[in-house]
């Protein structure tokens, strides 16, 4: 008797978390509302008299350094404007995943934050809605504003720009009595220089292997590039890690390594980690790192990178920003709610001190007391959006192991450097 | 006399309940009655979403639960409910639907299904050339009826209900005074909503035509009202979307899941269909599959095969030592040893990993300073397959000692002295006795670690996600990556983003390979039951 009941409670259980685990993800239906421009339509209907008017809500995913700051402001607009705000904190890069699974099924937010080079992804899976600036649109930052702009179309508010820049230990410079390198040619004199003089215990320069972002500023001064840019963005079928440019820094890179001014192995924290205990004079970092930089002690001075033969370094902008699901039910109210709250004085200054990178809001950025942050600002001003077409997925590994590949002597640069144009041709040519 | 009793259960069921107690009877069909409305409701809300692949196995199981309940004949099996549910959810159903993405194109730019991308497309609206923007203000009656006034850039004013335009002047008829922006006052019967007043209604007002075709205006943002189209018009019968503004039409292209111009111009985003063999045709004809396949495979089953290896030894070794009975504290130790057990493998491996830094790692900085050389963990490929085994020695070895230590339990000591007095040394007594009659009991085991190992992306992926680089590839490997790490970056890692579906053909291909790789060392395991039984 007590087994049948048993039996019968788990099977109820069963039911019952199944049934619960399915609600929570089954899919709202979605009415297509077709208007035929050519026809009369018909008016609307009236909107239902409402007794109690629920409160419209909003559901904004946010990373855990943000979230606290949109709730504490969305509580106070909240009262004013009649509107319930719910934010819901997500580590930032699962926002990224977690949208595209939510969006279709009706559970995800009406505002979420993230980069800007997910758009290719979020714009092929039709998850964004366009994003109107409205009035406000000219105290954006304009690079930003043009990173949020996907086939001419602008699918997020920016709120922060970032970039890498040179730093290098002054102390070091002088003590070796170099000056700081003005084109990469001075890089390689100065790893010589101090190399020579310290006896290999302390390098001129060093770079994360494996790591095209690190690696494009190198890339850009000697002319080379990722993907062409046109009018229309960056174009996949351009790939110019093996143009003339290309070649040049990779031949460049090549010539450190066969010299051994340059290591291998070299991750994250050891680039740091020997920038900070005295052992290498420059290093390429971006504001993510300026806290425990600072923590360290260590003498540092942030500019632009060197030069190549074509231009000064030119790093990849990253922007990041608010963007509008296309899957919202309320997507005029996010919209408002992002001119009327987020893009004003205040919120940009309350984002910026929680997390001080250059602000996309202008008179936040401008006002930004902050000298380490204004010389991150002016390196990444000739900075160059990455590309958030979906086929810079194939150049990571590509053109990251042909850094690597180089560094460690595998390879020599031009043969390198045209293997992984080659790979990428050959994933983006398969992809599609 | 099992089959007896069966039958004598058998010959129970419901009835036998009834003759029991009306009232246990009863409990059944009651408890079967609100489980199955509630799976029925569930089914409705599911099937009217189009969840069928989630619909399915739930009706599977709803069934199954009525006719093990109902049936005289299966009703002794319905303790097996539970179990058959689980086997459903989360064998069978994943199984299943990986199977079935695998011939879908279920990808970046195809995740929707062909109704949502219909409707995702519906939302987009252009202004047509040569219209023009108005400012807006709102009016609302206590009903919830809004009229706007609206001033265009001329300084011209409307007022606009749900199906009137027409030109108005403040201080006209039932339109209040202007204030000083030229905007009335009051509007009789309505309320006037402030600015940021208005914010609260924006639901009820988004999306709504004011006015009467062709004079039609949406509110689009607090500050702009706008003659709105509607871009992409669907047409069911035809399966067609026409773009209302350059007037081209999208035709559905059911091959690749997207509506397609006759210029070959698809319309974002696409949708998810039925592609056949593709993906595998695909695999196959990959340069990835021409390029470095062969050495990858080799790796990943000389990882499989030393992974078994050296845990079982060291495992083994160290159950051994431990299983002297004399030995002191050997419980404390034995449960020391298992520590790597109990530490989830991903923080181990990046414990590891620091460990093996090149540069600040400490197994590399003690040993340049004792021998004045220490292994380039990382950027080697030699030493980052050495690297990559001590991880996966340190993180399996407990496993095997735990089974070992079992299994030396279960072999009976008379053989050993049957041994002894044949006058076998320790070293044949392990090799003769001890080992043979091991393995019969966890051969199986061994196979199955072997299995596991062959596709233990979670070692491989956190070490150096399979670097150090291979040079001269068409596709970018590594000379660590095992084949489900270097399938997993041509799945994910390929020009137009994630490929879903295309990583689902791969893991069955895999699946095959190992199926095949499992019988072939099965054949071997039948081999070590024969020495047992000449033992």
């Amino acid at each position: 008797m007590k087994k049948k009941a048993l039996s019968i409670v788990i099977a109820a259980i069963l039911g019952l978390s199944l049934l619960l685990s399915a609600c929570a993800s089954a899919p709202e239906p979605t009415e297509v509302v077709v208007v035929e421009p050519t026809d009369v339509p018909e008016p609307t209907d009236v909107p239902e008299p409402t007794e109690v008017p629920e409160l419209p809500k909003i559901v904004i995913w946010a990373d855990e350094t943000r979230s606290p700051i949109i709730e504490e402001v969305a509580a106070l607009y909240a009262e004013v404007l009649g509107i319930e705000v719910e934010v819901v904190q997500l580590g930032f890069g699962d926002i990224r995943d977690q949208i595209k699974v939510a969006g279709p099924a009706g559970e995800g937010p009406d505002i979420f934050i993230g980069a800007h080079d997910w758009l290719g992804e979020l714009v092929a899976n039709g998850l964004v809605a366009e994003v109107n600036l409205g009035a406000k649109a000219d105290s954006f930052f304009g690079p930003g504003v043009d990173a949020f702009t996907y086939d001419g179309v602008l699918y997020g508010m920016p709120y922060a720009s970032e970039n890498i820049a040179f730093f290098c230990n002054p102390d070091l410079l002088e003590e070796y009595s170099v000056a700081r390198p003005e084109t990469w040619d001075d890089v390689t004199a100065m790893s010589e220089t101090i190399i020579t003089a310290s006896g290999g215990e302390v390098a001129g320069w060093t770079i994360q292997s494996n790591d095209p972002y690190h690696m494009l500023p190198l890339v850009s001064a000697y002319g080379g590039y990722i993907f062409g840019w046109t009018d229309a963005g960056y174009d996949a079928q351009d790939v110019g890690l093996d143009s003339e440019g290309g070649i040049a820094a990779a031949n460049w890179l090549a010539d450190m390594s066969t010299a051994g001014y340059v290591e291998a192995g070299v991750d994250y924290d050891v680039m740091h980690t020997l920038f900070e205990q005295g052992q290498v004079a420059c290093i390429g970092t971006g504001p993510w790192a300026l806290s425990r930089i600072r923590e360290s002690g260590v003498a540092y001075e942030i500019s632009a990178y060197p030069a190549g033969d074509a231009t000064n370094g030119r790093p990849f902008l990253g922007v990041q920003g608010f963007m509008v699901s296309a899957f919202s039910e309320n997507q005029l109210l996010a919209q408002t709610l992002l001119q009327e709250v987020v893009a004003t004085d205040e919120f940009m200054q309350a984002f910026f001190d929680i997390d001080p990178r250059p602000s996309a809001w202008m008179p936040v950025r401008e006002a930004t007391a902050d000298l380490d942050l204004a010389a991150f600002a002016s390196a990444g001003s000739a900075g160059m959006p990455m590309p958030a077409i979906p086929e810079m997925s194939a150049v990571w590994s590509a053109a990251g192991n042909a850094e690597e590949l180089i560094i460690s002597g595998e390879l020599g640069g031009e043969e390198a450097f045209m293997d992984a144009a080659e790979q990428i041709r050959t994933a983006i040519a398969e992809g599609n | 006399m099992m089959v007896d009793t069966k039958k004598s259960r058998g010959s129970k069921g419901p009835l036998a309940a009834l003759s029991k107690g009306i009232g246990r009877y009863i409990l059944i069909l009651l408890g079967l009655a609100i489980l199955d409305a509630l799976g029925i409701w569930l089914l409705y809300l599911l099937i009217r979403d189009g969840a069928w692949p989630v619909a399915t196995p739930i009706a599977v199981i709803l069934i199954l639960i009525n006719v093990l309940n109902l049936s005289p004949k299966l009703f002794p099996i319905r303790w097996q409910i539970p179990a058959g549910a689980i086997v459903i959810l989360i064998i069978i159903f994943p199984m299943v639907y990986t199977i079935y993405s695998a011939f879908t194109n279920y990808s970046d730019g195809h995740i929707l299904s062909k109704q949502q991308a219909i409707n995702r497309l519906a939302q987009d609206t252009y202004l047509p050339e040569g219209s023009q923007t108005y400012n807006w203000t709102a009016f609302r009656t206590e009903e919830g009826v809004f009229s706007l006034w609206l001033v265009d850039q001329g300084g011209e004013d409307y007022l606009v209900t749900l199906d009137t335009f027409q030109d108005a002047e403040p201080g006209e008829g039932i339109i209040g005074p202007a204030d000083e922006n030229g905007v009335p006052e009051s509007l009789e019967g309505y309320q006037r909503l402030a600015r940021l007043e208005v914010i609260k209604y924006l639901p009820e007002l988004d999306g709504i035509q004011f006015g009467i075709y062709p004079d039609q205006v949406q509110i689009v943002d607090l500050d702009y009202a706008a003659p709105l189209v509607q871009r992409y018009s669907y047409d069911p019968e035809l399966d067609t979307i026409i773009d209302e503004k350059s007037g081209i039409v999208y035709y559905a292209n059911e091959d690749e899941g997207y509506y397609t111009s006759l210029e070959d111009q698809n319309l974002i985003p696409g949708y998810m269909v039925w592609v056949g063999v593709h993906n595998f045709e695909r695999l196959f004809q990959s340069p990835a599959f021409r390029g470095p396949f062969l050495r990858i495979f080799a790796w990943t089953i000389a990882f499989a095969v030393l992974s078994v290896l050296t845990t079982f030894a060291v495992g083994l070794l160290v159950a051994i030592a431990f299983n002297d009975p004399d030995l002191k504290g050997r419980k404390l130790i034995r449960s020391l040893l298992l520590i790597p057990y109990t530490i989830p493998g991903i923080i181990g491996v990046l414990i590891w990993k620091g460990m093996l830094n090149p540069h600040l790692g400490l197994i590399p900085l003690t040993l340049e300073r004792m021998i004045g050389w220490a292994p380039e963990f990382y950027n080697n490929p030699f030493w980052a397959k050495i690297g990559i085994l001590l991880i996966n020695l340190w993180l399996g070895y407990p496993y095997m000692m735990l089974i070992s230590s079992g299994a030396l339990q279960a072999i009976p000591d008379d053989i050993y002295d049957a041994a002894a007095v044949d006058g076998a040394s320790g070293w044949q007594k392990f090799w003769n006795i001890t080992l043979p009659l091991l393995l019969v009991s966890v051969g199986p085991l061994l196979i199955a670690s072997f299995v596991f190992n062959f596709n233990n992306f979670s070692v491989i992926y956190p070490f150096l996600e399979g670097k150090p680089p291979m040079a001269n590839t068409p596709t970018p490997a590594g000379h660590t990556d095992i084949l489900i790490s270097y399938t997993y970056r041509i799945a994910f890692e390929g020009g137009g983003g994630s490929d879903y579906a295309y990583a689902a053909a791969i893991t069955i291909v895999i699946f095959f390979i190992v199926a095949v790789l499992t019988l072939i060392q099965y054949q071997y395991t039948r081999q070590w039951e024969e020495v047992s039984e000449n033992v």
